[in-house]
């Protein structure tokens, strides 16, 4: 996936190692990995399509990726079913949603 | 552990060990804890050392680094800094990171880029100076221009960056204070410290002002025809646009549209005020339009691709004022090549640049508009003072010209006189006009209402000037109709008389056209010198559509006349062969009996000298037939008076001469009925004998001047001389002597002999004239009369303003009628007690039932 700058997917890293490879209009939902991957911008996860998201672990890396499929699923959707949230993910997960803008 | 089932991703297995190894939400699943404070990193990493780490950081991307660093570790610093609560101190210490880095880098390579020459450019010292220069400077000036391009999209690369970095501080700060944006405050800084930024270390040149000289300079150098590097331009002026004058980005406050687009504005409208009067004194109108039509298109295309769209509208109007209002008029009346030289010349495409320009700034087109109109009038008043003048010239040998034409052109019915000429002349060269205009507004005035009307008013204005207007078109009728159709397609008369009827339409008397139309179309009809009558009938519904139907009622009247008499004639004959009239020498009898109030009897037979017409006494022969004739028809229509119209008549005469051989010789003679009585009067004389004027006057009891004329055509015309006269001469004396003409020659056995100067429609003379004019007047009089009265009757009461403003509306479709006599009209119906005037209200009248 290294080469992939425009590739389909992106994958996202969390802290604790765990890789997710999700559409890129999905993960893009996250204004923080859109600007990350945002070819104007020459950092280089755009370069490497590959995001280490230092912050996250795991779990909650995988309850936001759920989110951003779901979102995507839903997307022009009106009255939309409310995604399951465990409780205890509830405060990690608003956090991450604050640091990755989304 | 779980992984979702969407198919779409997957978990990979870790790439390296955790570095925390504390999963903590896999550990308590159950209950809501604190999140741990900024998870996994640091937390004795204090604010410098992530500052130290960013800034250089910062540098790298300003230093095109951009790509080893990781936009995770560089927000997620910024991150930290922010939850440390220090947002602000990152604010400000980026800010003044750029501040420096903007002052110490590109400033440097933006001023050093500007060659002295584009500072001296400033101001210049004299034109010449800049003609000799404009080569260098035009070089050094594109290397500034490239070179700020190249700071600005590095600029605006670099903090598209950095905010994108610094997203998260800017949400935090930008949200709950009045601080810009970083990006925001980074273009400010830009602004401040590049563009305005002297030139050189104490210099009040700033480099915006550079800037702006240059690419007027630039923009200059376009329009006398060099090319410029467009692209390099557009990206300055992209930059001006990206830049505003506060931080609250304002668009009205964009550096572009509060600096540049002011000083573009001012120096065009310069340049195109020193243009106009440039190209005024080549003094071309052609030309002129041509380049102006050509600055407009550049100054588009300028806009839209080396400056902005919005100044399109704005360069416009520069273009509109300086180039076009200033000079239209000026152009439009342009000695030798302007509106007036194109009409003439029918440059239809000038006349259509000098439409589309005066569009753009005058909705009216009055510049252009008042040029037609007076070309128009011009021509339309020179058509009517030749036509004036050309029968003043030729109106002394009037009578002799028409006995001559006689004697040419007799048998081709072609008698006719200069006057009558003229007059058709008129109504062809008016025709023409139009024609030529209208095809000018078609094809370069894009069918523009505005002119439409200017034009129509100008023929209506001229053509109403004419007095005559009225008794020309007429005639032009009677013309076309009594010759005009013979071998023409239906569609060719049609045109024909659709033409005139464009030209009534501009008749403002149509009272009058109808007067003289009326008598025209009597002499055709009684003369049976109309061509066609379904050509007649036509014209009558062309001109019913157009002027309506009261309009037509009495021509159309006439024409009845016409079809019953056809049929009295024909029972009246049969009545004759039913009785077994036996006079042998029978006298065929062919009437028409006209509706005296519908024809216009007056303008026919014309009271001569102010008598009525006399009894004409026919012979014995004629006068047996008139009087059977008028039992019969009087029988039919109890109640009607017959009056008999001799000089209407014509007659076919079979005449025997007596040859001096001894030989007899005959002649069908076609003659007027007077010619009839005279020559029947000869019957009864002798041969050899002779009668004088007066005798023959007395025994006839035709009025002087018809006996005149017919004697003259009698005795006088060369071809038809059936009489012969003593003394021989041109003009009949009461003294002369007439004898029969034994000796009466003609290579035809049908003579036709035509009543000098009466038999056509012809131009009226100037106390004809004086006489339809009285007796226009007088109708006139009556239907003003009448048309208050209407009105007063529905209104009961009315002021004076309004009652006249109704009765110009209600007759203006007949004729204008003049305001004086409207008031004696009114007066004349108050003395007779028809109106009042209110006495409670001044100015305003009552109707009395």
């Amino acid at each position: 996936m290294a080469d992939s700058t425009q590739s389909e997917f992106v994958t996202l890293v969390s802290c604790d190692g765990f890789e997710f490879i999700i559409p890129r209009s999905a993960a893009c939902i996250s204004g923080t990995i859109r600007r990350m991957l945002d070819p104007a911008s020459k950092f280089s996860e755009s370069l490497s399509g590959r995001c280490v998201l230092e912050n996250l672990s795991g779990v909650v890396l995988e309850k936001v990726c759920e989110y951003f499929m779901y979102n995507e699923k839903h997307k022009d959707q009106a009255n939309v079913p409310d995604m399951e949230i465990p409780a205890e993910l509830c405060l990690e997960l608003l956090m991450a949603a604050d640091y990755l803008d989304t | 552990m779980a992984i979702p089932l969407d198919p779409r991703f997957r978990v990979s297995k870790p790439v390296h060990n955790p570095h925390t190894g504390n999963m903590a939400a896999m550990r308590a699943r159950h209950k809501i804890r604190a999140p741990r404070r900024s998870a996994a990193s640091a937390p004795t990493e204090d604010f410098d050392t992530i500052w130290g780490e960013l800034s250089s950081s910062l540098t790298e991307i300003h230093t095109k680094n951009g790509s080893s660093l990781s936009f995770e570790e560089l927000y997620r610093n910024a991150y930290r800094m922010v939850l440390m609560m220090r947002g602000d101190d990152l604010y400000e210490r980026t800010k003044s990171l750029e501040e420096n880095w903007l002052r110490n880098h590109v400033q440097k390579q933006v001023t050093d880029s500007i060659l002295p020459i584009l500072v001296r450019a400033q101001n210049p010292t004299s034109m010449a100076d800049v003609q000799d220069q404009s080569n260098e400077r035009r070089a050094a000036g594109e290397r500034f221009l490239a070179v700020l391009k190249d700071a600005w999209s590095d600029h605006l690369l670099c903090m598209g960056m950095i905010t994108d970095v610094l997203m998260y501080m800017d949400r935090i700060i930008s949200a709950d204070r009045t601080k810009p944006s970083i990006f925001v405050a980074s273009m400010a800084l830009f602004r401040d410290h590049v563009l305005r930024a002297p030139v050189r270390p104490g210099s009040n040149v700033t480099v915006a002002d550079v800037l702006e000289s240059t690419v007027l300079f630039m923009i200059q150098l376009e329009r006398a025809g060099h090319i410029i590097e467009r692209p390099l331009i557009r990206h300055c002026i992209q930059m001006l646009e990206g830049l505003y004058e506060t931080i609250a980005e304002e668009e009205s406050t964009k550096l572009y549209l509060t600096t540049f687009e002011i000083a573009f504005l001012n120096t065009s409208r310069d340049f195109y005020r020193e243009e106009g009067i440039r190209l005024l004194e080549v003094g071309d109108a052609a030309t002129f339009c041509r380049i102006a039509s050509q600055r407009i298109a550049e100054e588009q295309e300028r806009c839209r691709y080396t400056l902005a769209a919005i100044t399109e509208p704005k360069i416009a109007e520069v273009l509109n004022q300086e180039l076009i209002r200033e000079n239209i008029e000026e152009v439009v009346r342009l000695e030798g090549t302007g509106v007036r030289y194109m009409l003439d010349q029918k440059q239809l495409d000038g006349l259509w640049n000098v439409y589309i320009l005066n569009a753009r700034v005058d909705e009216k087109k009055r510049a252009l508009t008042g040029e037609v109109s007076k070309r128009i009038v011009e021509l339309g008043l020179e058509i009517n003072a030749s036509s004036l003048a050309q029968p003043q010239a030729p109106s002394a040998p009037e009578k002799d010209a028409g006995g001559e034409k006689k004697e040419k052109g007799k048998e081709k019915e072609k008698a006719v006189n200069p006057q009558t000429a003229s007059a058709i002349k008129w109504v062809d060269d008016i025709l023409a006009l139009k024609r030529q205009f209208d095809d000018v507004w078609e094809k370069s005035f894009m069918s523009d209402q505005n002119l439409h009307k200017s034009i129509e008013d100008s023929f209506n204005d001229f053509i109403n000037k004419n007095s005559r207007s009225s008794e020309y078109l007429s005639l032009f009728f009677d013309e076309n109709l009594k010759k005009g159709i013979k071998g023409k397609t239906e569609n060719e008369v049609d045109a024909l008389l659709d033409n005139g009827i464009t030209l009534l339409r501009y008749i403002r008397d149509k009272d009058l056209f109808e007067t003289y139309y009326k008598k025209h179309l009597a002499r055709r009809l009684l003369m049976k010198r109309s061509a066609s009558m379904d050509a007649e009938r036509q014209m009558i519904s062309k001109m019913k559509m157009e002027v309506g139907n009261q309009f037509t009622q009495r021509i159309e009247a006439m024409f009845k006349d016409m079809a019953v008499s056809e049929d009295l004639t024909a029972s009246y004959k049969e009545h004759i062969a039913r009785h077994g009239d036996l006079d042998q020498k029978r006298i065929d009898l062919d009437v028409h009996i006209l509706t005296s109030t519908m024809w216009p009897l007056e303008a026919m037979l014309k009271a001569r000298n102010g008598e009525m017409q006399m009894r004409c006494i026919f012979p014995r022969e004629v006068e047996s037939i008139k009087q059977s004739f008028e039992k019969f028809y009087l029988d039919k229509h109890s109640g009607r008076k017959l009056s008999w119209q001799a000089p209407m008549g014509s007659v076919d005469l079979r005449a025997t001469f007596q040859r001096s051989n001894g030989k007899t010789s005959r002649f069908e003679l076609n003659v007027s009925t007077y010619m009839m009585v005279i020559l029947l009067l000869f019957n009864n004389i002798p041969d050899g004998e002779s009668l004088t004027f007066e005798e023959i006057q007395e025994r006839t009891g035709i009025p002087e001047y018809d006996l005149i004329r017919n004697l003259q055509s009698l005795a006088v015309a060369p071809k038809t001389r059936v009489l012969k006269k003593e003394p021989m001469s041109k003009d009949v004396n009461p003294t002369d002597r007439f004898f029969f003409n034994n000796n009466f020659q003609s290579p035809f056995v049908k003579v036709r002999i035509g009543v000098v100067a009466g038999g056509a429609n012809k131009v009226e003379n100037q106390d004809q004239r004086k006489e339809t004019e009285k007796k226009m007047s007088d109708e006139r009089g009556g239907s003003i009369e009448a048309a208050i009265v209407r009105i007063m009757k529905q209104r009961k009461k009315l002021g004076h303003v309004g009652l006249m403003n109704e009765v110009l509306t209600q007759l203006s479709a007949r004729f204008v009628p003049d305001v004086n006599m409207v008031k004696k009209r009114i007066e004349s119906l108050i003395d007779r007690e028809y109106l009042e005037r209110l006495e409670d209200e001044p100015a305003t009248y009552g109707y009395i039932a």
